[in-house]
Formats: structure tokens, C-alpha cells, sequence
């Protein structure tokens, strides 16, 4: 067969070079750079024979102190095994609060159920970033807990937020409805039969819970702690803000070697580390998931029985009521200090003012124009990515660009800045610290969501349908454009709406990235928080959580506009 | 129009051969039917010749061109698919005009280019030219859909879908017209009206049709020649009248029409006619000319001829007992067994009291001229 070039073709080769220019090499870039402890300029080798020398001559040169300074126990060993103790701590505990939650979601009729559910997405729409900005208002030392805890007669601070534990308050707090609806499905989806049979033979409903409903969810929480674990490694907000100095994460130390210190191989290191952690986290999880499938299969979705026993379903209500209070309080908190004159060790502040936000739209009214702009860019730039991707893995069942679509997914956001940050920082293609590499940075980090939802919609087209066009005379670029195009749309939407609003939220990249004349609204509030501006970085955030509202609330119309 | 030549055809899917030795040589204007039964590569056949699968080995002539190497949009090879693969975006008119807009879109003016694209994908911005409107009203009359032009396809019943699809691949004046089951998804009634539809349009354009079936009914009431497959292999081609009264196989014989095909023994040659023994000890002849001795005798139900008396004269008849009779309408089906086979025979219906009682023992008489051996 001749093999003719179509547009399609072209479009596929172009995928292919996006990828491995702004993903796979710089990822490999910073896996080398691990080795030589000085960049590696991989493009420069490409084009140039006597960069190609001067590479060649790093790798002589190249050793592995790195590698054995991390296992000799040192500074950033500590790091790791912080970051690690502080995932373990905080997947723990997310698990040890959702169970009841879950199960009172899933199995009973608790009061207020519709509530609780609402308010359990309030951590979703809050990057962490801001939740911990919120905990530093809330209980520091001239926090309003502070105030009651002292006025009750406790003495300094109920907790410090500047600590482990404030990391991981804040990270249980707003990660845990990660947890909390895969644990929903996993109690909806075990075969109550079983349970029903337990019950039969006179067993008690909490030894019913207890020896049957309990293991039969058990992987599918496994799974989500894995989930959790990933998330708390990755989160990059809360230790930014929070970690005290001498508290080593390996996260935050990452970013101060790279942007404090330009100490290129020990950031490279640290990301290599960071990268094999997330990804051994995934492939686990993946694991898990596997076999749980065929499981859900065998069982037969059956009617759930909801338990309505006062005594079991009040004390559940009230837990998970305190639990969903927290964010909720945290954002009133964030609002409450926008509005504030000024807010000491108070209950409340002495007066209210719109002073802040009149200070934001006359002089930082760039940033949020930034943010918009950067987040649209990352938006058009995922849209095409994703829509010709997905068609290449359903239409020409390309597994190696599904699994590309995945890495970032698994990758560390301030891991990925790094590799993106070390392999354009030199000619031929120097674009770090240009809105360009922000806006690729947020498009491919985000790019999964857009996938997946194209892949979705993709998945439903038929293929005869396309072949119609083709048969009648359209090139398959022609009837990928004017047939599966207006089909996909509504995946498009769904997918955009969620890259623009986790684009806005971003932290990792946007801190570690973004240059001074581009600074979103994310590296606003990060800095005005390192200066103490807390009302000014309130009424910032406030602005920020109200666009991902909005936008979150229309995406929800849109897909519920979808299934009905 | 052109007509279609497909040699020594082979396809294999990685290590599988799914199509071996497919040669068809397919007339301008004909009606030609494909039909085997589920999985015999029909239509792996019809996508080699639309060009969506491309043959391991052999060529595919359209109109005398070698096409194996035209991408599938080039082919100008009409295909009205199975599940009609309308597109459900788009009303009906935007859906007929799809392939005169691909033509316009071929123009070398630029302007007119994106005119057409941006009609594609949405018809209310860019007005149809006039040329394009009358072509579609025109084919749209023809298959009686002038009143739906500006549904959308989901509005439409299975029938009036049909119909579409049709009009599709036609407004576009293929060199061939390719239909892969067409009418699988529609009701019995339905089924026999657009039989007619597609026959009758078939005659008028007198367009060149490769249509493929499982249904031997269905090719026989429609196409001018069957080509049978099984297995990836072609059978026998033939008209319907051939397939029916020289099958080549036992397995068309049972698959066009119903058969009793019974294993036999030649035991010798007189005048012309072949003597077959089978069964305990029963004799036939047949005009059948064989050199084989193991042979398969094939009837159909309607040349047997039910003999209840005993002194009947009977030149060519064998033994059986009726199982039972089967009332249907016109005819009356019977269930004879026959040593440990089963037969049927067809007769015409007379009264009530000419249906044979069960368990009777009867006759089966049959002209030599009517027994077949394969
Ligand atoms: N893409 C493919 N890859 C592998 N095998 C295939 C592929 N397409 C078809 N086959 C196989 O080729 C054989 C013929 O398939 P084909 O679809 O042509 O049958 P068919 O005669 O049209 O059957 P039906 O009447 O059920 O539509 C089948 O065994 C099928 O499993
Ligand atoms: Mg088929």
C-alpha cells in the first residue's frame, strides 16, 4: 500500500511533537540533570553539534552524589520521609472521617442528608492555598479561634497552624470529598444480599457492619487512600504557606532550590524522587482498582434498604455537620476578612469596608485579567490537544497517546514545572519566563480532564458515521471536522469549563512559573499573604472562589442538561 | 454508472483469512446480491470494494479502473450502511447535500471554500447555492421525503431513515451503490415495501447495486444474480433460478429454498438415468450424470408427489410414514420420516379431508428430471 500524507496525518505527527517537546523530553531532561547536577540542554544537542560535545562532556562528568546524598540521610531524606509521614498521616485520617459519612450518605436516612452533601463540595472550590491562608486568620495568633480558645481559658494558640499538624488539618479538611464519593459508591455498590443473609443468622446491625459491610468496601477505600495519598504528596498550597523553616518538605524544598538557590541538580533530584513516589502511588492504585472491577461486575445492583434508627443516624449527622462546618467555616472566614476594617484578636472585625476590593479593581485588576487570559489560552490550546487526541485513541486505538495523556496526571505539579522550567531555560528554545511555556505548562497539566471527557463523548459517536462521510467523499480530516466536531461539542464544553476553573485555581506552576507581568491571581494572593497583606489576599481570593463558582455552577447545568 | 470486477480477493485480519479467492464480475446496471450466512465476510467484501479495508492480495475494478489504491473517498462508491449512519446533527436536507457540498468544497475558489465549510457545519449561516437545492428537493421527491427536508433524522421512522440514507448515496450518482443489509432493522411489512422502493429505483436509474443479505428470500425477490459465500469463499454465483434448480452444493441447496438431502450409494446407469440406492434398501433414479459413488440426493418439497394408495402407479417412489401435516394456507407442509430421516414434502391444499392422517404409511413419487445428485 502507498502511504499517502493526509491533513490527518500531519495533525497526529504535530500531537507527537507537543508532546515530546513539552512533556517527555523535559521530564527526561530533569531525570539527567539529576545525574550531571548542572542543566542539560537536550534542544541546544539537537540542533547544535557543539552543544552536542559540551552535553556529551556532562555525562563524562556525570555522577551519582545525588542519589547517594538523598540515602545518606541528609537534608532532603528528611524531606522525603516528612512528606511521606505527612501523606500517611492525612490519607489516615481522611478514611477515618469519611467512613461514617459515607455510610450515613449511602445507608441511612440521616437528617439533613441533601445539606451535608452541598456543603462537602465547598473544599473542592477552595485551592489550598487560600484554605491555608484561612487557617493562619483563623488560628493564629491573633486568630478569632485563638481569641475564643483563650477566652474559654486555654493558654497560646489551640493549634499552631504554623506546623505538621496545621499542614494536615488544612489537607484532611479540604481533601477528603475525594475520598468521600468513591466511599459513597463503594458502600452503594457491596451486595447487601450478604449483608441481608448476616442479618438473617441474628447478627447485630453494628457486627453486620462490622464483619461484612466493612471488608467488602475495604479495597475500594484502599484504593481512595491511595487517591488521598497522592494528592496530599502532590499539594504544593498548603506546605508554601504553611511549613514552618525548619520543617522540611520535600515539595517545598524543591521549589527553593530551584528558585532560591538555582541549584539545579538538587532540584532535579528531588523531582526524580517525587515523580517515582506519585507514580508508584498510581500504578498501586491502579492495581487495586483492577481487581475491584470484576467484583462490581458480579454483583448485582440491588435495592439498598436505608437504615433510619434515630440512635445511629442523629450522631451521624452531627459528626459529618461538624465535619463540613470546618471549610465552611474557613471560607466565611476569607470573606469576613475581605470585608473587614481591620480584624485583630477579635470574634470580629471592628468594622466592614469595601475598601479592599475597591483597591483590587483599581490597581490588581491585571492580575485577574491575567488569570482569565492565561486560563483561556490553556484552554484553547487543551481543547485542540484533546479533541484530535481523543479521536486518535478511540478512532486509531493509539495507546501510547492515551498513556502520554496520563503522565501528567500522575506527575507533581511543582515536579513538572521544574523539568518544564530546567529544559527551556537556554537557546534554541528559550521560554522560561514567558506566558507561552505558563499557558502549555497549564494546558498539559490539565489536559487529562479534557481527555477524558472528550474520550467519553468520542467513545459515543459511532464510527459508521464518520465512514458515511467518508464514503462520500470527505477526507477524514474533512469528516473528523464537520461530523464528530458538532458531536463533541458538548464533551468540549463539559471539559473546558473544568480546565478554565482548575487552570484559575492552580498554584504549583503558576508560583513556581509565572513571570512578574503575567502573575495570575493565584501568585497575587500567594504573595500578598508572604508580605501579610491578609485583606487584600482575602478580597482577592474571594474574587477567585466566586469566578470557580460560577463557573462550576454552569458546568453542573451543562452536564445535568446532558443526561436528562 | 460502471460495473464492478473483483479478482482473486484475499483479506486477512493479523493472522486470520477472512476472505479467500473472491472473483465477481459485477455488469453495469445489475443488481447483484451478496448472501451467505453470519460471518462469512460479506461485508468484509463490500468494505474491500468501498475502499474502508484495503485487501491483502487482489484487485477491485470500478467502472475499469483499478481502484485498490483510491482512498475511500475518491471511489464515488455510494453505501447506504446497516444502521443507516445518519448523521444526527444534521436535518435531512443537510444530510442528502453532505457529498454535493465535498464536490463544491473541491473548487479552487477559496472564498467559496470556507462558504461551504462553514455550511457544513452549521447550514443556517451559508445559504445553499441553486444548483445544490434542486438536486436535493429532486432526489428527496423521488424517495417521498419532501415534507420531512427539515427533520432532523431522529424524527423520522425506521422506514423514512431508510429512505435518507438512500437519497444520500444517490444524490451523490455513485458509480455503484453498496447496501449492507438495508433492510435488517426494519419491521416484515416495512421490509417488503422498501424491497419494492429499492427495486424499483434500482430499474429506473439502472444503477449498478452490490447488495448484501443473510436473507435468501430477499436476494431471490430482488437481484439479478446471487453471488453465495461461506467461510470467506464464494460458492456459486448464478441467477436466483439457477441457485435454486442447480445448486452446486449440498449447502446452497438447503440454504436457497429448503431441501431434503438425502445420503446415497450410485449403484448403476441405465438409459441415461443414474440408480442411487439409500435408506433400507430404497431405490431412485435420477437424469443426474455422476461418476461418484457416494452421492447426496437433493429434493425439493414441492417435486415430491404423496401416494396413499398401494396400487398406485408409481415409476420412481420410495417408503415413508407421515409424522405430521402442517396447515399453511395454500399448502400443506408434511413431516415424513423416512428410516431415521426426516423429509418434507409441500402439496397444494384441496379440502379438509385430503390432509393425511399422522402415522400413515405412505409413497413419495418423483420425476427422475427432479432428483438432483451432488
Ligand atoms: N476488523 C476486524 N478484525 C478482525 N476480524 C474481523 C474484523 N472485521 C471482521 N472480522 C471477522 O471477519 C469475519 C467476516 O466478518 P463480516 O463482518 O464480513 O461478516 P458478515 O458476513 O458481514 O456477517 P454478518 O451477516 O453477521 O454481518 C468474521 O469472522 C469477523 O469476526
Ligand atoms: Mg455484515
Amino acid at each position: 500500500m502507498k502511504q499517502r500524507i493526509s491533513g490527518l496525518g500531519v495533525i497526529k505527527f504535530l500531537i507527537y511533537v507537543f508532546f515530546i517537546l513539552f512533556l517527555i523530553l523535559p521530564l527526561l531532561a530533569v531525570f539527567l540533570v539529576s545525574f550531571t547536577n548542572e542543566p542539560v540542554n537536550l534542544f541546544g544537542s539537537l540542533v547544535n553539534l557543539e552543544q552536542l560535545k559540551l552535553t556529551i562532556e556532562q555525562f563524562k562528568n556525570a555522577t551519582l552524589d545525588n542519589f547517594k546524598s538523598i540515602f545518606s540521610r541528609g537534608h532532603y531524606f528528611q524531606g522525603l520521609l516528612n512528606s511521606l509521614y505527612l501523606s500517611f498521616i492525612v490519607s489516615i485520617w481522611v478514611l477515618i472521617i469519611c467512613l461514617p459519612i459515607a455510610y450515613g450518605i449511602a445507608r441511612t436516612k440521616m437528617p439533613f442528608k441533601r445539606t451535608i452533601s452541598a456543603l462537602s463540595t465547598i473544599p473542592l472550590i477552595m485551592p489550598t492555598f487560600i484554605s491555608a491562608f484561612a487557617f493562619i486568620i483563623m488560628f493564629g495568633r491573633a486568630g478569632w479561634v485563638t481569641y475564643i480558645y483563650n477566652a474559654l481559658g486555654g493558654e497560646g494558640m489551640l493549634i499552631d497552624p504554623y506546623s505538621m499538624t496545621g499542614i494536615a488539618l488544612v489537607q484532611i479538611f479540604f481533601f477528603f470529598p475525594y475520598a468521600l464519593w468513591p466511599m459513597v459508591a463503594a458502600f452503594r455498590v457491596t451486595d447487601v444480599s450478604l449483608e441481608e443473609a448476616s442479618r438473617n443468622m441474628g447478627s447485630k446491625s453494628w457486627l453486620t457492619f462490622v464483619t461484612v459491610t466493612f471488608p467488602l468496601a475495604l479495597p475500594g477505600m484502599l484504593s481512595t487512600a491511595l487517591v488521598i495519598f497522592a494528592v496530599s504528596f502532590s499539594d504544593f498550597g498548603t506546605p508554601i504557606i504553611l511549613a514552618p523553616s525548619d520543617l522540611n518538605l520535600i515539595v517545598v524544598d524543591a521549589y527553593r532550590e530551584i528558585s532560591g538557590f538555582f541549584n539545579w541538580g538538587g532540584a532535579a533530584i528531588l523531582t526524580v524522587i517525587m515523580i517515582a513516589v506519585a507514580g508508584f502511588v498510581y500504578w498501586l492504585q491502579n492495581f487495586l482498582v483492577k481487581g475491584r472491577n470484576y467484583d462490581t461486575l458480579s454483583g448485582k445492583p440491588k435495592q439498598v434498604k436505608l437504615i433510619d434508627n434515630k440512635a445511629l443516624t442523629i450522631p451521624l449527622t452531627v459528626f459529618s455537620g461538624f465535619v463540613v462546618l470546618i471549610p465552611l467555616l474557613t471560607m466565611g472566614t476569607v470573606i469576613l476578612q475581605s470585608f473587614a476594617k481591620t480584624w485583630g484578636r477579635d470574634p470580629l472585625p471592628s468594622g466592614y469596608t469595601l475598601d479592599h476590593y475597591k483597591q483590587i479593581f483599581t490597581s490588581s485588576l491585571g492580575n485577574i485579567q491575567n488569570s482569565l487570559i492565561l486560563a483561556g489560552g490553556a484552554l484553547i490550546v487543551s481543547v485542540i490537544v484533546a479533541t484530535f487526541v481523543s479521536y486518535f485513541v478511540v478512532r486509531h486505538r493509539s495507546t501510547t497517546l492515551d498513556f502520554m495523556t496520563t503522565i501528567p496526571l500522575i506527575v507533581p505539579g511543582i515536579a513538572f514545572g521544574i523539568a518544564l522550567i530546567q529544559a527551556f531555560n537556554t537557546a534554541p528554545l528559550q521560554l522560561t519566563g514567558t506566558a507561552i511555556i505558563l499557558v502549555i505548562a497549564y494546558s498539559i497539566r490539565r489536559l487529562p480532564y479534557m481527555v477524558r471527557s472528550t474520550v467519553g463523548t468520542m467513545r459515543a459517536i459511532k464510527e459508521d458515521i464518520e465512514e458515511a462521510a467518508v464514503n462520500l467523499g470527505a477526507s477524514r480530516l474533512t469528516a473528523a471536522v464537520t461530523i464528530v466536531g458538532p458531536l463533541l461539542l458538548p464533551g468540549i464544553a463539559a471539559g473546558s469549563i473544568l480546565v478554565f476553573v482548575t487552570v484559575i485555581k492552580e498554584t504549583s506552576i503558576s508560583i513556581l512559573m509565572a513571570p512578574a507581568s503575567w502573575a495570575p491571581m493565584s501568585l497575587a494572593i500567594f504573595q500578598n499573604v508572604l508580605r501579610a497583606e491578609y485583606y487584600s489576599a482575602a478580597a482577592m481570593s474571594v474574587i477567585l472562589v466566586a469566578i470557580v463558582l460560577i463557573l462550576q455552577a454552569i458546568a453542573n447545568r451543562l452536564s445535568g442538561g446532558d443526561k436528562t | 454508472m460502471g460495473s464492478v470486477v473483483v479478482d482473486n480477493l484475499r483479506k486477512d485480519f493479523d493472522d486470520v483469512t477472512v476472505l479467500r479467492n473472491i472473483n465477481l464480475d459485477i455488469k453495469e446496471g445489475e443488481f447483484f446480491a451478496l448472501l451467505g450466512p453470519s460471518g462469512c465476510g460479506k461485508t468484509t467484501t463490500m468494505r474491500c470494494i468501498a475502499g474502508f479495508e484495503s485487501p491483502t492480495s487482489g484487485t477491485i475494478k470500478i467502472g475499469g479502473k483499478d481502484v485498490v489504491n483510491t482512498p475511500p473517498n475518491r471511489r464515488n462508491a455510494g453505501m447506504v450502511f446497516q444502521s443507516y449512519a445518519l448523521f444526527p446533527h444534521m436535518n435531512v436536507f443537510d444530510n442528502v447535500a453532505y457529498s454535493l457540498n465535498i464536490k463544491e468544497l473541491r473548487q479552487r475558489n477559496v472564498l467559496k471554500k470556507i462558504g461551504t465549510y462553514t455550511r457544513m457545519l452549521n447550514s443556517k449561516l451559508v445559504k445553499y447555492p441553486k444548483h445544490i437545492e434542486e438536486k436535493v428537493m429532486n432526489i428527496l421527491e423521488y424517495v417521498e421525503l419532501t415534507e420531512h427536508a427539515k427533520k432532523l433524522t431522529s424524527e423520522l421512522s425506521g422506514g423514512q431513515q431508510q429512505r435518507v440514507a438512500l437519497a444520500r448515496a444517490l444524490v451523490m450518482e455513485p458509480e455503484v451503490l453498496l447496501m449492507d443489509e438495508p433492510l435488517s432493522n426494519l419491521d416484515l411489512k416495512l421490509r417488503h415495501t422498501m424491497r419494492n422502493t429499492i427495486r424499483r429505483i434500482q430499474q429506473e436509474l439502472k444503477i449498478t447495486t452490490i447488495f448484501v443479505t443473510h436473507d435468501q428470500e430477499e436476494a431471490m425477490s430482488m437481484a439479478d444474480r446471487i453471488a453465495v459465500m461461506k467461510d470467506g469463499e464464494i460458492l456459486q454465483i448464478g441467477t436466483p433460478t439457477d441457485l435454486y434448480s442447480n445448486p452446486e452444493t449440498p449447502f446452497i441447496a438447503d440454504f436457497v429454498g429448503t431441501s431434503n438431502i438425502i445420503p446415497a450409494t450410485v449403484i448403476g446407469e441405465e438409459n441415461g438415468l443414474t440408480k442411487v440406492k439409500f435408506g433400507d434398501d430404497q431405490i431412485l433414479e435420477s437424469s443426474t450424470v455422476t461418476d461418484k459413488k457416494e452421492v447426496q440426493v437433493i429434493i425439493r418439497p414441492e417435486n415430491l408427489k404423496v401416494i396413499t394408495s398401494d396400487d398406485a402407479q408409481t415409476d420412481n417412489s420410495f417408503e415413508g410414514v407421515v409424522q405430521f401435516a402442517t396447515y399453511l394456507g395454500s399448502t400443506v407442509r408434511y413431516d415424513i420420516k423416512m428410516g431415521d430421516q426426516l423429509l418434507v414434502v409441500d402439496t397444494m391444499y384441496e379440502s379438509g379431508d385430503s390432509i393425511i392422517k399422522d402415522g400413515s404409511k405412505i409413497k413419495l413419487d418423483v420425476s427422475p428430471e427432479r432428483v438432483l445428485l451432488i
